[in-house]
């Protein structure tokens, strides 16, 4: 049987996963920045943080979709926790409760850096029934 | 398919690895970290502490002139060794105004021109900065503006251990004149040591008092007044082993190396409370409102206020006025923050306290000793005839957004300078040659102001609002006009004011004094 491809659900979720890895990596750019002394930087953090959550929410979308029709659940269980930790970090964000916000946006970062080698490193395929 | 199950079982290994490092490392940051956030470090006293609230709390006495001719008043204050009984049985030698710690309190009133003669009789060269008011440049206490003591070498007039030399600077011998207009609205001003690069150890060794200004509006509002108005000032320190005062310099004898230790980089907090000069003292009142005019005068300890009552109810503390005066209306508060350089007008009613009755006014950010303030006794039910009207004031500045000719971005943060540690304004350390921002007499400007840690922002000559916190808006305490802003780690505040009153060379600087002395501090030029 030759490699499976992926299938447009796959797709989705590969594409959705760039996405948001993209969006996050600015979020430290914009704090960093901030930092410096840049307040416009802090309005793109906020813009950046409503960015990247919408883009995570949507992501548990397509990670569900992708469960259901190819019966793969690990996207799910990885945007489920990374969507959980965002939400944390928006309001330790808000609260200004950095020494939560500094580290859980380090560990959000890094865990999207494994999720994007996760869907790029092979074809999203239907998964076996009992794997689901 | 054998080699699935065996990539999912490494998958989950591996993902609860990642877990595992994830949960160890944000455990490890909420414990390691100082939530609520504190920036400085502690320094212990060598010496036994005395329990809580059994000394009386001294109010400063207020200083008589030597003369009044001229519509203006004129006064004299010497700057001499003292010591003074501050822990029971200890003596402990200070720097000081007149004699004592807190300095003499003036009482002035609005428009009517003060002349202070400064005469310098400490070891070290000084310079009084009156902190709040509206002053002429020449005699706002520019830190290089110094009045040396009698035999001070003139080739070391500069003083500044990086040697900077400032063409500019007006340097007395002895004495000096320090002339206040005092045209400005009502409130509760202080006076205290701003010479380049030790500021901070000459505060802490004793070199502060209160100013007072009032004016016939404020005095018609039939607030609390009398034995009912209390100044409190609020400082921390640490005493060494032999009583004096302990404090980490770099150079103990303040001449050549400004800065502090390492450890205390980030501020120096002491361990005992001093209220008015006094550890934890215990004032008796009478069950009625009582207008506390509390200063924070400590070099880098924040405190977060509440007044409770031995049967834990928490009272109200109903703000009237901000460092710059009367708010509009009152704003209560169940908790109040004060940053350093700070001053609140706080009205707290004690009618409701039964009589022998305790009201301790309590730090809730404080651990250990520096959690208790002091104490309020009740000591007998009174008819209290004060009030506090719902307008207070009518006059404060409205100034908006769409006023504003300018807006500017500092940063205010860590940094190295000199080739060590230091904090920086906009990446720079102060220079009193550099002229960091010229403002036009007259413009309104918005200034945008950002923390990487705790930095409790002044400004000289002016008063400002504050217009956002971190792009929402103020908090409740940032009502009325102000001239320290307290900005809390990672957060950036917006300010507005105009800058009117002289022109001259003023200053900008974080009110953290152990910041202020390490670099954070800038030019401000009205022209």
């Amino acid at each position: 049987m030759a490699t499976p491809a992926t299938r447009p659900s796959g797709w989705t979720l590969r594409a959705v996963v760039s996405a948001h890895l993209v969006a996050i990596v600015g979020q430290p750019v914009f704090a960093g920045v901030y930092l410096t002394g840049d307040y416009d930087s802090l309005h793109w953090h906020a813009v950046g943080a409503d960015v990247v959550t919408s883009i995570g929410y949507s992501q548990l979308i397509v990670a569900i979709v992708v469960w259901v029709r190819l019966r793969q659940v690990w996207p799910f269980l990885g945007t489920a926790a990374v969507v959980a930790a965002e939400t944390v970090q928006y309001f330790a964000g808000l609260d200004g409760a950095l020494w939560l916000h500094v580290p859980l946006g380090v560990m959000t970062v890094a865990a999207l850096v494994v999720q994007f080698v996760a869907v790029w490193r092979r074809p999203v395929v239907r998964g076996e029934a009992r794997d689901a | 398919m054998r080699e699935r199950g065996m990539s999912r079982r490494r998958v989950l290994g591996i993902g609860g690895a990642l877990g595992l490092v994830a949960a160890t490392g944000l455990s490890a940051s909420a414990a390691l970290a100082r939530r609520p956030p504190v920036t400085g470090a502690e320094l212990r006293s060598a010496l036994p502490l005395p329990p809580p609230f059994r000394v009386p709390l001294p109010i400063p006495s207020v200083l008589k002139p030597v003369g009044t001719s001229g519509g203006a008043d004129r006064y004299e204050i010497t700057q001499r060794e003292a010591s003074a009984e501050i822990l029971p049985g200890v003596r402990t030698p200070l720097w000081t105004y007149e004699g004592t710690f807190p300095g003499p309190t003036i009482e002035s009133r609005r428009g009517r021109p003060v002349t202070v003669t400064h005469r310098n009789e400490l070891p070290l060269p000084t310079v009084v900065h009156l902190h709040g008011g509206r002053t002429p440049a020449a005699s706002d206490g520019y830190p290089t503006d110094l009045v040396l003591p009698e035999g001070w070498p003139e080739t070391a007039a500069h003083a500044g251990g990086h040697g900077m030399h400032d063409p500019r600077a007006l340097v007395s011998r002895l004495t000096r004149d320090y002339t206040f207009p005092l045209d400005q609205r009502p409130t509760l001003l202080w006076y205290h040591d701003h010479r380049m690069d030790f500021t901070a150890p000459a505060i802490w060794r004793g070199l502060a008092g209160l100013h007072i200004v009032r004016d016939d509006a404020e005095d018609e509002l039939g607030l609390p007044s009398g034995p009912r108005e209390l100044p409190l000032m609020i400082a921390d320190r640490a005493f060494a082993a032999d009583g004096g005062l302990d404090y980490p310099a770099l150079d103990p004898a303040l001449r050549e190396r400004p800065g502090v230790r390492e450890p205390y980089l980030a501020g120096v907090l002491g361990d005992v409370i001093l209220v008015n000069g006094a550890p934890w003292p215990v004032h008796e009142v009478d069950a009625a409102r009582y207008r506390l005019r509390v200063l924070n005068a400590s070099n880098a300890r924040h405190y977060e206020l509440e007044a409770v009552t031995d049967d834990g109810r928490r009272l109200d503390l109903v703000q009237v006025g901000a460092d710059q005066g009367l708010l509009a209306a009152p704003v209560t508060h169940r908790l109040l923050p004060i940053a350093p350089a700070e001053r609140y007008d706080v009205i707290v009613d004690f009618s409701g306290v039964p009589v022998g009755g305790r009201v301790r006014l309590l730090n809730r950010i404080g651990s250990g000793r520096a959690r208790d303030v002091m104490a309020f006794r009740v000591g007998r039910k009174v008819t209290d005839d004060s009030r506090v009207p719902r307008v207070l004031s009518s006059d404060l500045p409205d100034w908006r957004r769409s006023d504003a000719v300018r807006v500017r971005d500092f940063s205010f943060r860590t940094g190295r300078m000199h080739g060590g540690h230091g904090w920086l304004i906009g990446g720079l350390p102060f220079d009193p040659a550099r002229t960091d921002v010229t403002a036009r007499f007259g413009d309104v400007e918005v200034w945008r102001l950002i923390a990487d840690v705790h930095h409790p922002i002044h400004l000289h000559l002016v008063g400002f609002r504050v217009l956002s916190r971190s792009g929402r808006p103020p908090l409740p305490h940032d009502a009325g006009l102000k001239d320290t802003i307290s900005l809390r780690p990672g957060e950036a505040a917006e300010i507005i004011t105009r800058f009117d009153g002289y022109r001259g060379r003023y200053l900008f600087h974080c009110h953290n004094a152990e910041h202020e002395d390490m670099g954070m501090m800038a030019n401000l030029e009205i022209v």
